[in-house]
């Protein structure tokens, strides 16, 4: 019977000792796992989102966020400039703003209201009808649909909200062409979408042709990196920056915090999977060191004893890592429902995310809590004095 | 046949010349074996008696190599176990000397045969032959037909016999026995020094620790100690 099979019938001939330390890695294992989707989720979530717009650089007039700092001026005509540099396929402009959709209530919907430049490409997907064509007509998402109870071909009429003071603008209505997917839409949110010139004109005419942000989407032959060097070039004044940068700027701000979360959540959950199974291990090896002694005189090595506790070791964490995978899984996806619950996560970013280097982190990680948690319960047996033991096991 | 008359003793399996050892104690150093000279031969069967606390089972944990002399020589089966490592000293006890408990030992866990079998997969003897020794020592002690039966389904005599089985695994040429019937009854007991018996006349030595004056008078040699010496040897026929 080798080490392996031997610590197996160990472990057996003790099934509640066995199952509780296997239940335990796998609900210690579990939050490990998680921990290690969440230091990177986010990211990575951001990361896919922002490649699934179409567009890899983004251009606006300061380093603030696009919404929340000054507006780019002469927009259309700097889109259009752009999207000829050889190193840019197409360029859109975005304007944010706010908008209340009278619903009949007398503080109607409040929604978030988007105009996009007059490009061949759209930062959204029609799901129904049509796109917006040059007249007064929105794309709306489907929980505007749904709240206003509205199909394509209805009218909808919104007040404008565009520079944050309080405002008076007049009502406008417009019809709705088609109902889209908007990438970065919050799970609850109401956004409609127009060109650029009837937002303006919603927003009473005022910062006619500016706009928050220029998206554009780099030549596959050049690279972002080309495209935002080329756009830099040519608008000195202008900040454009890779989705890749962005991301990389994401990381080094809010993300972080989450990073230092999971590292700090990472390390309590191990240094408790440790401790279980250094008990369980030691408390088991405690009540055979007469068999483990007996075993010694008849001619076991030190080594081949050494090589049953860990794996016993191997075997707790082993099948608690398997466990953890699935319960992990499971709990991630409650955790996210529950986190994505924060006010403007768009509904697209998710906090944890699979990833195998994650697994592979979880799998080597759990490896070194094998080790580690059986390193104590080693040095017990490897140095066992063997007769100082048969002896107080017999006076015992 | 031709008789062969031996010009020498048969050779020693152990041969312990001075050996004594001293253990550290907060207090100052005990001295639990002190200068004892002991040779054992195939064949021979050995009871060491005296009071408790005399030295008896520090002794034979040395002569069963789990236990170092402080000072003097001990070579078994020719080998200086001072001189070995801890790994060569495992090695030798695996394959030349076999230990019997007071209190078994037995794995729980295990059947009576996958205790038998255990040494000798340790000194990695193929399956089939452990299989076949396994079912012949099984045999031996007479419990073939409860070779599948665990510890805690036999008696305290069945598991010494199992105990008894599991020594002899790997052939030692020592059996090594500390108080093998203390936990036995009268009878049962008797029933283990009646086989202990017929492993030592089957040709493997004998040496027993124990505080029964019955058992002790079934030996050859009885070497009595006190204060960790051996003060009288008496020998019967």
């Amino acid at each position: 019977m080798n080490a392996m099979g031997f610590a197996w019938r160990s472990l057996v001939r003790q099934p509640a000792r066995a199952s509780l330390g296997v239940l335990g890695v796998a609900a210690v294992g579990a939050l490990l796992f998680d921990m290690l989707l969440l230091s990177n989720g986010l990211v990575v979530s951001m990361r896919g989102l922002l490649e699934r717009t179409g567009f890899d650089l983004r251009v606006t007039a300061t380093d603030a966020l696009p919404g929340s700092g000054p507006l780019i001026p002469d927009a259309v005509a700097v889109t259009e400039a752009i999207s000829k540099l050889p190193s840019v396929r197409s360029a859109v402009a975005l304007r944010f703003a706010n908008a209340s959709i009278q619903d009949g209530t007398p503080r109607g919907v409040y929604a978030g209201f988007q105009g996009v430049s007059a490009t061949s490409s759209h930062p959204w997907t029609i799901l129904r009808g049509r796109d917006i064509g040059s007249g007064a007509e929105v794309v709306i998402n489907q929980n505007t649909a749904d709240r206003l109870r509205i199909q394509p071909g209805a009218r909808m009429t919104l007040r404008a909200s565009c520079s944050g003071e309080e405002q008076a603008l007049p009502p406008m209505t417009f019809t709705v062409a088609g109902v889209a997917q908007f990438p970065f839409d919050t799970p609850n949110g109401i956004t409609v979408a127009a060109s650029l010139d009837q937002v303006a004109n919603a927003c009473g005419g005022n910062e006619v042709n500016e706009a928050d942000v220029i998206m554009a989407a780099s030549q596959e032959t050049a690279g972002p990196d080309t495209a935002v060097a080329d756009v830099a070039r040519l608008f000195p004044s202008l900040k454009p920056l890779s989705n890749v940068e962005a991301v990389s700027r994401f990381e080094r701000g809010g993300f972080t915090y989450f990073r230092q979360i999971s590292t700090v959540l990472t390390t309590v959950t191990l240094a408790f999977a440790v401790l279980l199974i250094t008990v369980l291990l030691t408390v088991s090896i405690n009540q055979r060191l007469g068999e483990i002694a007996a075993l010694r005189a008849l001619g076991f090595s030190r080594w081949r004893v050494v090589a049953d506790v860990f794996c016993e070791s191997v075997l707790i964490v082993g099948g608690g890592g398997l466990l953890s995978l699935p319960l992990g899984a499971s709990l991630a996806v409650g955790l996210d429902h529950i986190l994505k619950r924060i006010p403007g996560i768009p509904a697209d970013v998710h906090f944890f995310v699979y990833q195998a280097g994650a697994l592979q982190v979880h799998l080597l990680l759990l490896a070194a809590t094998a080790v580690v948690a059986a390193l104590y319960p080693i040095r017990i047996v490897a140095t066992l004095p063997i007769a100082a033991t048969l002896r107080d096991e017999v006076v015992g | 046949m031709i008789p062969v008359a031996h010009a020498s003793p048969p050779p020693a399996i152990v041969a312990a010349a001075h050996i004594s050892r001293v253990f550290p104690m907060p207090a100052g150093p005990v001295t639990a074996v002190a200068d004892v000279t002991l040779r054992i031969a195939s064949g021979d069967h050995i009871a060491i008696r005296g009071p408790s606390g005399c030295g008896k089972s520090t002794l034979l944990h040395m002569l069963g190599c789990v236990e170092t002399p402080s000072s003097g020589t001990l070579l078994i089966n020719g080998h200086d176990v001072t001189k070995l490592s801890d790994r060569d000293r495992s090695r030798l006890r695996l394959r030349s000397i076999g230990f019997v408990f007071q209190r078994f030992f037995l794995l729980p866990m295990l059947t009576a045969a996958e205790n038998v079998e255990l040494p000798q997969s340790e000194a990695n003897i193929s399956k089939a032959e452990r299989r076949a020794r396994t079912r012949e020592l099984l045999e031996y002690v007479g419990l073939g037909a409860r070779a599948d039966h665990r510890p805690s389904e036999l008696s305290g005599g069945e598991m010494q016999r199992v105990a008894i089985a599991r020594a002899l695994a790997n052939r030692p040429g020592l059996l090594l026995a500390d108080e093998p019937t203390g936990e036995l009854d009268r009878a049962t007991g008797e029933q283990i020094a009646a086989l202990l018996d017929r492993v030592n006349a089957d040709g493997t030595a004998l040496v027993i620790v124990t505080h029964d004056p019955a058992l002790a008078e079934r030996s050859t040699r009885i070497l009595s100690m006190r204060d960790g010496r051996i003060d009288q040897e008496a020998t019967s026929a």
